[in-house]
C-alpha cells in the first residue's frame, strides 16, 4: 500500500467509512513504518478536535422569527400549490402520467402584498427612471468564474453595457457601437495577428428613435415587456430582501417571460442557453423596479434533459444556471460622462441605418399626448428598396412612443411588422385598426397613408394615440394576409362548437384568424410567453405520427397526445381536431388552458 | 447526533399546523444555525439563512415523500439556501473577507491561545472551496455518514470520500499551526 492510498484509507477509517476486512491490517502495517502517514493520521484527529471545539455562542431564537413571518403571511403549505390556477391544476392532471410540469419555486411562497402589483408597477415605474448606474456580477453554471459587468443609462435612450470577457455596447440616441473580440485568423505570408483575438469595433449611425434593433434594450433598465401582460393575480411573490443596499421585491417567473431581459443581457455576455420553462427568481428595486437580481434555475421538466443534451449542457433540476446580481446601483443620480464615451479609434465596420432628422415628416402627431410626454427625435428613414418612412417620437424618462408612417406602402400585408396574427379593432371615428397579438403595435391602413403606433405604454394608451392621429383606418384589402383575421363571433360560424379559454389571466386578447375553415386563436403573454389554439373541423382524427417524442395525455376526458419537440397538445373533441401549441409554455400549463376551454 | 422526528409531526406541519412546525424548527434550529455559521463563516448571515431555510422547509413540506431521512432533507435545504447566499455575495471575495475578519476579531477579542486556535480553524475553513467546506462541516462537526452527506449535497459517495481526503490534505497545515499555537510553540 503506497502513501497516497494509505492516506485515503486513513481518511475513510477516521470517518468510520472503511469497510471491515484485510485493508485495516495493511493500513496499520504501512503506518507502523511511515512517519509521514502517521503524521497525516494525527493531523486528521487534531483537525476534528479543533473543528468540534466550538465557541459557546448563544444560538439565536430562529423559531420565533420564522413563526412570526409565517403567521404574518398566513401561509399554508399544501393548499398554496393548489391555488395557483394555471400550473397546479395541470400538475394534478398529469400526475402519474408525465413527470413534467413541476416548477421549482412556483406556488411555494406566501404571496407578498407587492407581488400582485409588480406588473402594473413596472409599467408605471418607467416614467420616473431618468438614469441608472449599476455594477453587477454574472455567474453561469457553464463557466468557472463569475464575471463583472456594468449597465449605465440616461433617459431617454443612451445606454452602455459591458461584461468582462464579453462585448462592450453603447447606444447613444442615433448611433450605437459594439466592441467585441474577434478570432484573428492568420493569413499565410502575413504576421499581423497579435494574440489570439483582436478588438473589433462596429458602429451604426442613423438609428431610428427607439429602434428595437439596437443591441441594448431598455428592458435592462425597466423590464416592461417582461411584465406588461403578466397576470396581476400571480401568487409567486418571494417577499422582500435587501440587495446592494436597496429594498428589493421578488417574484417567480419563467425564463420565457423574462426572455427580453435575458436576451438584452446576452447581447453583451454571450450567455449559455436557458429553457423557456426554467423558473426565474427576479428581484426588482422596490422604488424604481430596476432589476437587482435574476436567478434562473433548471426546471424539473420531463423534456428538459433532452433539451439540455441538444444544447450541450448538463443541469441538475433546481440548479442555478444563470445568476445576475447587482452589486451597486444608483438610480436618478448623475452618471459619470465617461460611462458613455464612444470607443477610441476608427471603427472596423460602419453601418448606416438610414434615419436622418428632418424638419418635416409624413408621420402625423396625435392631438393629445400622454401626460408628461415631450417631443423627441423626428425625421425620415430611407432604406434601399424600401419606402420613405417618416418617424416621430415622444418620451418622458424611460417610457417612449413612436408614430411611423409612409405614403409609399406597396401592400400585401400591413405596414409596421405586426406579425401574421393581428386583432381587428374598431376605433370609432378613426375607423378600423389592427393590433399585434401582444398589443404593442397598432396599425392603420389609411387613404394614401399607412401608420403604425408603438411604444412602451399600455395597449389602451397606444390605441388612444392611434385614434387621435387624424387618420381613418380602412379594412385591409382582400388579398392582404391580415384579411382572414376576424373575431371569435365570426369564427363560430366556421367551427360550430368552437372553444375559447375562459378566465384566462396573464395573456392578451386573442388574435383570431379563419383559414380554410380552421380557426386559430393566438394569445400573447409577457415576454416570450404565448400560445396558439387551432380548431380544425375538416379532419375528424389526429394525423398519424411518426415522431418518437410524443406521449399519450388525457385532455378534457379525451385521449390526446403531446409532442415535446413541437410543443403541441392535440385531441379530437366533437369531431373537431383541437391543437394547443406553444414553445414557451409547459405541457402542464397547456393542459390547464385546455381544461379551462368553454364554448366561445 | 441529529435526531429524527416522528412522521406524524411532519405530516401535521405539512398540513399547516404551525404548532407542529414550531416543534420541528426548535428541534433543528441549533444544528442548522451551527452548520450555516461554519459554512458561511458569519454568525449574522447564518441567522438570516437559517430563517430562510425554515421558511423554505415550510413551503416544501408537502413535497416530502418520507423516502429520505428528514434531518438530511433539512440540511439539504439549508445547504442550498447557503449556496444561494454565497452566490449572491460573490463567493470567493466574501470568503476571503470573512477569513480576514475572523482573524481580526480573534486578535482583538481573544489574545489567548484558545481564541487563536478558533480563529485559525475558521480561517482554514473559510479558505476551502464551498464544496469541500460543506462536506467537512457535515462530517467533522455533525458526524454524518458519507451516505447522508451524499444525500444532502447531491454528490455520489465516492465524491464525498475524495472531498474529505482533499479537505484534510488542505487543512493539515492549519491544524498543525493551531496545535502549535495551543501549545505555545
Amino acid at each position: 500500500m503506497g502513501c497516497e492510498a494509505t492516506r485515503l484509507a486513513v481518511s475513510l477509517r477516521h470517518d468510520g467509512e472503511l469497510p471491515d476486512g484485510p485493508e485495516h491490517d495493511a493500513l496499520d502495517e504501512h503506518l507502523a513504518g511511515c512517519s509521514e502517514c502517521r503524521q497525516f493520521e494525527q493531523d486528521a484527529a487534531r483537525l476534528r478536535a479543533r473543528l468540534r471545539l466550538e465557541p459557546v455562542d448563544e444560538v439565536p431564537d430562529i423559531a420565533a422569527a420564522v413563526l412570526a413571518e409565517l403567521r404574518a403571511g398566513a401561509a399554508a403549505p399544501a393548499p398554496r400549490a393548489a391555488r395557483r390556477p394555471l400550473v397546479a391544476a395541470a400538475v394534478a392532471a398529469v400526475a402519474g402520467m408525465v413527470a413534467g410540469a413541476t416548477f421549482v419555486g412556483i406556488g411555494r411562497s406566501p404571496q407578498s402584498p407587492a407581488a400582485a402589483d409588480i406588473p402594473s408597477e413596472v409599467v408605471a415605474a418607467q416614467h420616473d427612471v431618468q438614469s441608472v448606474d449599476a455594477r453587477f456580477t454574472l455567474s453561469e453554471s457553464s463557466r468557472p468564474d463569475d464575471r463583472r459587468g456594468r449597465l449605465a443609462y440616461e433617459a431617454p435612450e443612451t445606454l452602455a453595457l459591458s461584461v468582462e470577457g464579453g462585448s462592450s455596447l453603447l447606444v447613444d440616441q442615433d448611433a450605437w457601437w459594439e466592441v467585441s473580440r474577434r478570432e484573428c485568423s492568420p493569413v499565410a505570408g502575413r504576421v499581423n495577428c497579435p494574440g489570439e483575438t483582436t478588438r473589433w469595433v462596429t458602429t451604426v449611425t442613423g438609428r431610428e428613435p427607439f429602434s428595437l434593433s439596437a443591441p441594448i434594450p431598455l428592458e435592462l433598465v425597466t423590464p416592461v415587456d417582461s411584465f406588461a401582460l403578466a397576470a396581476t393575480t400571480d401568487e409567486s411573490g418571494l417577499g422582500r430582501r435587501t440587495i446592494a443596499g436597496h429594498a428589493a421585491v421578488g417574484v417567480t417567473v419563467t425564463a420565457a417571460q423574462v426572455a427580453p431581459f435575458l436576451a438584452g443581457l446576452a447581447e453583451a455576455a454571450d450567455l449559455r442557453p436557458m429553457y423557456p420553462a426554467d423558473p426565474v427568481e427576479m428581484w426588482l428595486d422596490a422604488d424604481h423596479l430596476v432589476p437587482l437580481a435574476v436567478d434562473v434555475r433548471a426546471a424539473d421538466d420531463a423534456w428538459r434533459p433532452r433539451w439540455a443534451a441538444a444544447q450541450g449542457v448538463v443541469d441538475r433540476p433546481g440548479e442555478v444556471v444563470v445568476a445576475f446580481t447587482v452589486t451597486s446601483l444608483q438610480v436618478n443620480e448623475p452618471v459619470p460622462d465617461d460611462a458613455f464615451d464612444p470607443p477610441r479609434g476608427r471603427p472596423d465596420a460602419t453601418v448606416r441605418a438610414g434615419f436622418r432628422p428632418t424638419g418635416t415628416t409624413v408621420a402625423p402627431s396625435p392631438g393629445r399626448l400622454p401626460e408628461g410626454f415631450r417631443e423627441y427625435r423626428a425625421g425620415t428613414v430611407t432604406t434601399p428598396g424600401g419606402p420613405r418612412v417618416g418617424v416621430r417620437s415622444w418620451t418622458d424618462g424611460r417610457a417612449w412612443l413612436t408614430v411611423r408612417a409612409t405614403e409609399g406602402w406597396l401592400g400585401g400585408h400591413l405596414f409596421g411588422d405586426l406579425g401574421p396574427d393581428v386583432r381587428p379593432l374598431d376605433l370609432g371615428s378613426a375607423g378600423q385598426a389592427y393590433v399585434s397579438a401582444d398589443g404593442r403595435l397598432v396599425a392603420l391602413h389609411g387613404d394614401g397613408i399607412d401608420v403604425v403606433v408603438s411604444g412602451s405604454l399600455e395597449p389602451d394608451q397606444l390605441q388612444a394615440v392611434a385614434a387621435d392621429l387624424g387618420v381613418v383606418g380602412q379594412p385591409v384589402p382582400a388579398g392582404w394576409s391580415e384579411a382572414t383575421s376576424g373575431t371569435l363571433i365570426l369564427a363560430t360560424d366556421a367551427v360550430p362548437g368552437l372553444l375559447a379559454p375562459r378566465h384566462l389571466t396573464g395573456f392578451g386578447a386573442a388574435a383570431v384568424r379563419v383559414d380554410n375553415q380552421a380557426v386559430s386563436q393566438v394569445y400573447a403573454g409577457p415576454g416570450d410567453r404565448g400560445f396558439t389554439l387551432v380548431q380544425d373541423p375538416t379532419a375528424g382524427r389526429l394525423a398519424p405520427s411518426g415522431a418518437g417524442d410524443e406521449v399519450a395525455v388525457a385532455v378534457r376526458g379525451q385521449a390526446g397526445r403531446y409532442s415535446y419537440e413541437r410543443g403541441e397538445l392535440e385531441w379530437v373533441e366533437r369531431g373537431v381536431t383541437r391543437t394547443l401549441r406553444s414553445t414557451t409554455l409547459t405541457l402542464g400549463e397547456l393542459l390547464a388552458i385546455a381544461e379551462g376551454l368553454r364554448p366561445a | 447526533m441529529v435526531e429524527e422526528l416522528e412522521p406524524a409531526l411532519i405530516r401535521a406541519a405539512a398540513a399547516g399546523d404551525l404548532k407542529a412546525f414550531e416543534t420541528i424548527v426548535r428541534a433543528y434550529q441549533q444544528h442548522i444555525w451551527r452548520f450555516l455559521r461554519r459554512f458561511l463563516g458569519d454568525a449574522a448571515a447564518a441567522e438570516d439563512v437559517a430563517q430562510e431555510t425554515f421558511l423554505r422547509l415550510y413551503r416544501s413540506l408537502p413535497g416530502f415523500a418520507f423516502q429520505a431521512k428528514f434531518s438530511a432533507w433539512v440540511f439539504k435545504i439549508a445547504r442550498n439556501a447557503a449556496l444561494d447566499e454565497l452566490r449572491r455575495r460573490q463567493r470567493r471575495e466574501r470568503v476571503a473577507v470573512a477569513a480576514a475578519a475572523a482573524l481580526d476579531s480573534g486578535a482583538v477579542s481573544g489574545g489567548g491561545t484558545a481564541g487563536e486556535t478558533k480563529v485559525e480553524i475558521e480561517a482554514a475553513l473559510a479558505a476551502l472551496p464551498a464544496d469541500l467546506r460543506e462536506t467537512v462541516v457535515l462530517v467533522e462537526v455533525f458526524g454524518l455518514p458519507y451516505a447522508e452527506v451524499s444525500a444532502v449535497v447531491g454528490a455520489p459517495v465516492g465524491t464525498i470520500k475524495s472531498r474529505m481526503f482533499r479537505a484534510r490534505e488542505r487543512m493539515q497545515d492549519w491544524a498543525r499551526t493551531g496545535e502549535e499555537a495551543a501549545n505555545g510553540l
